[in-house]
């Protein structure tokens, strides 16, 4: 299987290539990205292939590549990337758009290759383990579900302060689709469309502009209700609202309130507090399962086995939907209908 | 000599009463329709039973209502004609009209009306709004409120199952958390909210979220449910600001950690409230605190408007999760 990554405008784009080196079934062909000094610093990080371009990449014919630009410009490396006859992993939120959402669908099916939207919760272990759970009845009817997928400000995501390294197009409205309802309410969408087995059918959503003001530009606080098709109701609270100097970057963390009772899951539970005169604020050391390499090798097993990949194109249209339902939510002040 | 009485025997008028023996006000009894619990109460605390609320009215400088919520109307009017002050149990009434009709009622009397919001008192609620007061975390912009128990039980008359008795979980139970997140964030602007029994009035048991939208452009995430299984009691509150943030998971402050083979599948209370080991019991701080502003004019941390402002937050939330809309306050 010979991968190939375009664009590193997005931190998981080094998750992923972490994730991809430790497979022994995996050759990483390579990156492009349009930022050549970024392209250098992480082909010299990872000790990997930079092409001069995404079509010098896609000339090597990839089996597969990582789609990991900024969420407005999946589509133009989509079509480049189905042209070239490669299956794609693209990240999440699939678009900005509506019109681009659809479009990156329709592009891969007229193609015909493969097309997986980047939704690693689905192989959380702990997320997983709910999934078993509700599939096997233990919780009856689902009356709702409380979640947080907060985090801190993007700009406090990088390790490195090189400027080429400053991903500030996350809080620019154009590049990233919005704010923190953009960045995070995708996650818990589709895990929940998941669980639920079920579509959602309304969104009501709240955002403010208190936490980072005059910081950015977009929504940096939100909360966002999700009615789905089968009764159940379920909050999101996708603020950034954890502070620089909190022990971890955010999480993503859910109670299911039951007909059967209570279900509590806490997808990045799994730490220890460590506290180093080094750093000199408490951090957690996250010793959980990797769901980004969970997700990559469902991504590399579905292309081998030609079936499709565990998450569709389609599932992160339905995320993308959402979104732009709870932005005209916040404008209108009412909940909007899906579908 | 200050002489209280407390209308009702159930478990917060038994709760009350204990608040009262720790403060230099005379307990004089109580009236309540189960008089064995009124005995248990006098036994307890001293005073007697009295027979009707006239005749308890008539012996007191106070009046603390204990009773289910739909009694409140009648009887606060009763005790405002008497001239006498009160303490009312939240939530203040059924609707806003009788709210602030009772409101009017006291301030032509001449007497204090306090609603009991108990949970301005418990220390981590009042430590949380003091920490947010003194600027510590900046301006709030998300605040997240959790209080989730189980069913109430109780034996007879379950009054809390009731919606024209007790206005049903919203009212009953998240109006507590209304309440403090108009305590932290102030006015409430608008109110969307999504409940089990909201669309389905007959459903066997109810769980809701409310977000609440405040004129300060503060948004709160209020989650509230009689759905645990018994005896399990959550409360969470986490306020994030622009300067910071204040984070206390459910059970994250718990110093008693018992695994009793004996408890197992023991006693569960009629009704769930919640508890850590401390000196003083909030209700006991909240009554002595009530005492010191009807006997000494203290200003009340919580006063009748925040009550009625609290009920009308959590009747628009009823309304919303009736009706599929998001409602503004001046609706209801």
């Amino acid at each position: 299987m010979r991968i190939g990554i375009l664009s590193f405008a997005h931190l998981h784009a080094e998750a992923y290539l972490g994730a991809l080196q430790t497979m022994s079934d995996v050759e990483v062909i390579g990156l492009a990205d349009e930022n050549v000094e970024r392209g250098r610093h992480f082909a010299g990080q990872f000790g990997v292939r930079q092409f001069a371009d995404y079509n010098a990449l896609l000339s090597e014919r990839p089996d597969a590549v990582i789609i990991t630009s900024e969420n407005a410009r999946h589509l133009p490396l989509v079509r480049m990337a189905a042209d070239a006859g490669a299956a794609i992993l693209c990240e999440k939120p699939l678009a900005t758009t509506l019109d681009d959402a659809r479009a990156i669908v329709e592009v891969c099916h007229a193609a015909g290759v493969s097309l997986m939207t980047a939704f690693p919760m689905r192989f959380s272990t702990p997320a997983v383990e709910i999934k078993k759970l509700i599939d096997g009845g233990g919780l009856g009817h689902i009356y709702g579900c409380n979640a947080t997928n907060q985090g801190s400000l993007p700009e406090f995501h990088q390790s490195e302060h090189l400027p080429f390294l400053k991903r500030d197009w996350f809080t620019d409205p154009l590049l990233a689709g919005g704010g923190a309802v953009a960045d995070h309410v995708v996650h818990l969408a589709d895990l929940l469309r998941w669980y639920l087995a079920s579509e959602i059918s309304e969104v009501y959503a709240v955002t403010n502009q208190i936490l980072h003001k005059g910081k950015v530009q977009v929504e940096t606080g939100g909360l966002i209700m999700l009615s789905f098709a089968n009764g159940t109701f379920a909050s999101i609270d996708c603020s950034w609202s954890k502070p620089a100097y909190y022990p971890t970057w955010g999480g993503l963390a859910l109670e299911l309130v039951a007909e059967k009772g209570l279900a509590t899951m806490d997808a990045y539970r799994q730490v220890m507090t460590v506290y180093s005169d080094r750093v000199g604020r408490p951090q957690y050391a996250y010793w959980g399962s990797d769901a980004n390499a969970g997700m990559l090798r469902d991504f590399i097993a579905a292309v081998n086995d030609k079936r499709a990949p565990a998450v569709s194109g389609e599932d992160g249209l339905r995320a993308v939907e959402v979104v732009l339902a709870a932005y005209e939510s916040a404008r209108t002040g009412q909940p909007v209908s899906l579908g | 000599m200050f002489k209280v009485g407390i209308l009702g025997a159930g478990s917060m008028g038994m709760t009350h009463a204990t608040g009262w023996a720790q403060t230099p006000a005379h307990f004089v009894g109580v009236h309540a329709l189960d008089a064995e619990r009124a005995a248990a109460m006098v036994a307890q605390h001293g005073g007697h039973t009295y027979d009707s609320l006239d005749a308890l009215l008539a012996d007191v400088d106070l009046i603390d209502i204990c009773t289910p919520t739909h009694l409140h109307h009648e009887m606060v009017l009763q005790a405002a004609a008497a001239g006498k002050h009160i303490i009312c149990e939240k939530p203040l009434a059924l609707n806003a009209a009788q709210g602030a009709e009772m409101i009017d009622a006291c301030r032509r009397a001449g007497i204090t009306l306090l609603v009991a919001h108990v949970v301005r008192f418990f220390p981590e609620y009042a430590g949380a709004q003091a920490i947010v007061s003194r600027g510590d975390i900046g301006d709030v912009a998300v605040i997240r409120l959790t209080r989730c128990s189980y069913q109430p039980r109780l034996a007879a008359d379950n009054w809390f199952l009731d919606p024209a008795k007790s206005g049903g979980m919203m009212l009953d139970l998240m109006i507590h958390d209304f309440d403090y997140a108009r305590w932290i964030a102030g006015e409430v602007e608008s109110v969307y909210a999504r409940s089990v029994r909201g669309r389905q009035p007959n459903a066997p048991e109810d769980y809701g979220i409310a977000i609440l939208r405040h004129t300060s452009g503060a948004i709160s995430n209020v989650e509230g449910g009689w759905a645990y299984p018994p005896p399990m009691f959550r409360t969470a509150l986490e306020i994030a600001g622009s300067a910071g943030l204040i984070e206390h998971p459910a059970g994250s402050s718990m110093p008693l950690s018992l695994h009793l083979k004996a408890t197992a599948g023991g006693d569960v209370d009629a009704v769930g409230i919640p508890g850590s080991p401390l000196d003083e019991s909030p209700y006991t701080t909240e009554i002595k605190h009530f005492y010191e502003v009807i006997a000494h004019g203290v200003t009340p941390r919580v006063s009748a408007e925040d009550g009625l402002a609290a009920l009308r937050i959590a009747l628009a939330a009823r309304q919303s999760a009736q009706t599929g809309r998001a409602v503004r306050i001046e609706e209801v």
